[in-house]
C-alpha cells in the first residue's frame, strides 16, 4: 500500500488534543537532526504550562496525571519495590508527574531533567512537598550527582525520546549512583507489540527531512536487558507490563 | 494473655528491628544530605555555573560600559560647552571695531606671510571601504590600560580577500594579525571564499589623550581600506 505523506503531521499528537494545542505543538516542534540537543528540543516543549504537560503527560488535567501517576507507582511497588527510608532518583521527571505523590511514599524524591523550562513547572507543582528537589542536567549523564547515593533510581516514559547511546549512558550512570543494594528501573514501548508497530510505522510515514526530533522509537527486551548487564546490574528481569510497556529493573551487587 | 518481660524474645526482636529501622533511615537521611552538599559543591563545575559565570560577566561589563558612555557623555558636554564659549569670543571680537578697523592692515600682512605648513598628517591617506564586520571587544570605551586588543571579523562586501589589518591611532600604524578562526560566522553566514577564516586582533598602545582611531584592512591588490573609524579617550590609570 503507498503511503500517503500529504496525511501526515509533523509531530504525533495525542487524540483530542485541540486544533490550537496541535498547531502550537507542530509549531515548536525540531527536526530530527537535533534530536540529540535534548536541552533545546525539551526546552521548546515546555514554553508554556499546557504544552508542557501534553510533551509529558499527553494531557493536562492534574486528575488524570495523579491518576497515571499512582498507576506507575504501583508499577515500582511490584517490581522494585518502593520504602520509606528510599531515597529516590528521577531521570527526567519533566513536571514531576510522578515525583508529586511519590515524594508521599519515600525519605527524598530527587528529580533530574535536563529542560529547565520543564523543571520550572515542577518546581510549581512540588512546592509543598519539601522532601523533593530538582536538579537540572547539563547534558546525558548524571554527573552532577555523587556516586552510592540512591536507593532507588528509575526512568520511566523518556527513552523513546533518546538515542541508544543516551539510554545506555543513563543506565551505566545510574549504575554509579545507586548505592551497594540500589535497585533500578527503565521503562519503553516495545516495539514487539501493536502499539510499539503502529508507532513505529507512523514515524516510517514522515518524509525523511520532516521527522520530529522527539519522535517516539521503541526498545526490545534484549536491548533494556544486554543494557543493565553490561553496566553490571545484577538480578536483571525484564517486565511486560500494562499498556504494552517493557521495563527492565536490576540491582547494584552489594 | 501474659504481659511480655523484659526478656521476652519476641519483644527484644522488635526492639532490634525498630532500631535497626532507625539506624537505615539516618542513615538514608545522611545520604540525602550527601546528595545536597554535592550538588551545592559541585555546581562549580557544571554547564549551568559556567552560564551564570559568563552572564555574571557580561553584567558587569554592562555597567562598566553605562558608566562609560556617561562619563563620554559628559566629556562631549564639556568639550561642545568650551567650543560654543570659543565660538562666541571669537564673535566678539569679529564684531569689535578694532577688528573691524584692522581688517585692511591684516589683509596686507597675509600677503607676505610665508605660507603655513602643512598640517601634519593624522592618518594615511586610506580610503573607505564597505564591510561586512563585527568587533568581539568594542572600541567605544574610555580606555584605561597602557594597550588594548581589538577583535573581531571583516570581510569586503566586493567579495576580495583581505591580506593584511591593522590600526592607524593618529598616524601611529600597528600591525594586527589576521585569518583567525570563526566557525560561528561562517555557520552563520556562510563559507566566504575569499576570506574562510574572517576573525583578526591587533594590538595597540593607547596614550593618554584624545586620538582617531582607523580600523584598516588590505584588499587583495593591495590598497588599504578603513573599516571604521571613531575617536576615543585614553585616561590610563583612572577607575
Amino acid at each position: 500500500m503507498a503511503l500517503d505523506h500529504e496525511d501526515i503531521d509533523l509531530v504525533r499528537a495525542w487524540p483530542g488534543m485541540s486544533s490550537d494545542a496541535q498547531a502550537r505543538w507542530q509549531a515548536a516542534a525540531s527536526s530530527l537532526g537535533d534530536r540529540s540537543d535534548y536541552k533545546k528540543v525539551w526546552d521548546r516543549q515546555s514554553t508554556e504550562s499546557d504544552l508542557a504537560w501534553l510533551s509529558v503527560a499527553g494531557h493536562t488535567d492534574e486528575g488524570t496525571l495523579e491518576l497515571t501517576a499512582r498507576g506507575f507507582i504501583d508499577t515500582l511497588r511490584s517490581t522494585v519495590g518502593v520504602g520509606p527510608c528510599d531515597v529516590v532518583l528521577e531521570i527526567g521527571c519533566g513536571i514531576g508527574r510522578v515525583g508529586k505523590p511519590l515524594s508521599k511514599e519515600c525519605l527524598h524524591w530527587f528529580g533530574a531533567d535536563i529542560s529547565a523550562g520543564m523543571l520550572g513547572h515542577a518546581a510549581g507543582r512540588l512546592k509543598d512537598r519539601p522532601n523533593t528537589t530538582l536538579v537540572e542536567l547539563a547534558t546525558v549523564g548524571l554527573q552532577e550527582f555523587p556516586g552510592d547515593a540512591f536507593d532507588l533510581v528509575y526512568c520511566t516514559i523518556v527513552f523513546m525520546h533518546l538515542f541508544e547511546w543516551d539510554r545506555f549512558r543513563y543506565v551505566e550512570e545510574s549504575f554509579r549512583v545507586l548505592r551497594p543494594g540500589g535497585r533500578c528501573y527503565f521503562d519503553n514501548f516495545s516495539l514487539d507489540s501493536d502499539h510499539g508497530w503502529n508507532v513505529f510505522m507512523e514515524g516510517s510515514r514522515y518524509p525523511l527531512e520532516r521527522r520530529p526530533a522527539h519522535l517516539s522509537m521503541s526498545s526490545s527486551r534484549e536491548e533494556l536487558g544486554v543494557y543493565l548487564r553490561k553496566a553490571g546490574f545484577a538480578d536483571v528481569r525484564i517486565h511486560d507490563l500494562p499498556n504494552e510497556l517493557i521495563a527492565a529493573t536490576g540491582r547494584k551487587p552489594d | 494473655m501474659s504481659n511480655p518481660t523484659p526478656d521476652d524474645p519476641n519483644l527484644r526482636i522488635a526492639a532490634l528491628q525498630a532500631e535497626l529501622e532507625a539506624v537505615k533511615r539516618r542513615e538514608a537521611e545522611f545520604r540525602a544530605k550527601m546528595v545536597h552538599e554535592f550538588l551545592d559543591r559541585g555546581e562549580r563545575n557544571t554547564y549551568i555555573h559556567v552560564l551564570r559565570e559568563e552572564r555574571a560577566a557580561l553584567m558587569k561589563r554592562e555597567q562598566e560600559s553605562f558608566a562609560d558612555l556617561e562619563e563620554l557623555t559628559r566629556m562631549l558636554e564639556v568639550e561642545g560647552e568650551k567650543a560654543a564659549a570659543l565660538e562666541a569670543e571669537l564673535g566678539r571680537i569679529r564684531r569689535s571695531w578694532s577688528w573691524r578697523l584692522l581688517a585692511p592692515l591684516r589683509a596686507l600682512g597675509r600677503r607676505f606671510e610665508p605660507r603655513p605648513p602643512a598640517p601634519p598628517v593624522e592618518r594615511a591617506p586610506v580610503e573607505p571601504g564597505v564591510f561586512t564586520y563585527y568587533l568581539h571587544t568594542s572600541p567605544f570605551r574610555i580606555y584605561r590600560d597602557s594597550r588594548f586588543t581589538l577583535r573581531g571579523w571583516a570581510w569586503p562586501q566586493d567579495g576580495r580577500a583581505v591580506t593584511a589589518v591593522r590600526i592607524n591611532l593618529g598616524g601611529r600604524i600597528f600591525n594586527g594579525r589576521h585569518g583567525l578562526e570563526e566557525p560561528e560566522v561562517i555557520a552563520r553566514y556562510g563559507p566566504q571564499a575569499a576570506n574562510p577564516r574572517p576573525g583578526f586582533e591587533v594590538t595597540f598602545d593607547t596614550p593618554p589623550g584624545r586620538h582617531s582611531l582607523s580600523l584598516e584592512a588590505q584588499v587583495e591588490g593591495g590598497e588599504w581600506r578603513w573599516i571604521m573609524r571613531t575617536s576615543i579617550w585614553c585616561e590610563p590609570g583612572r577607575a
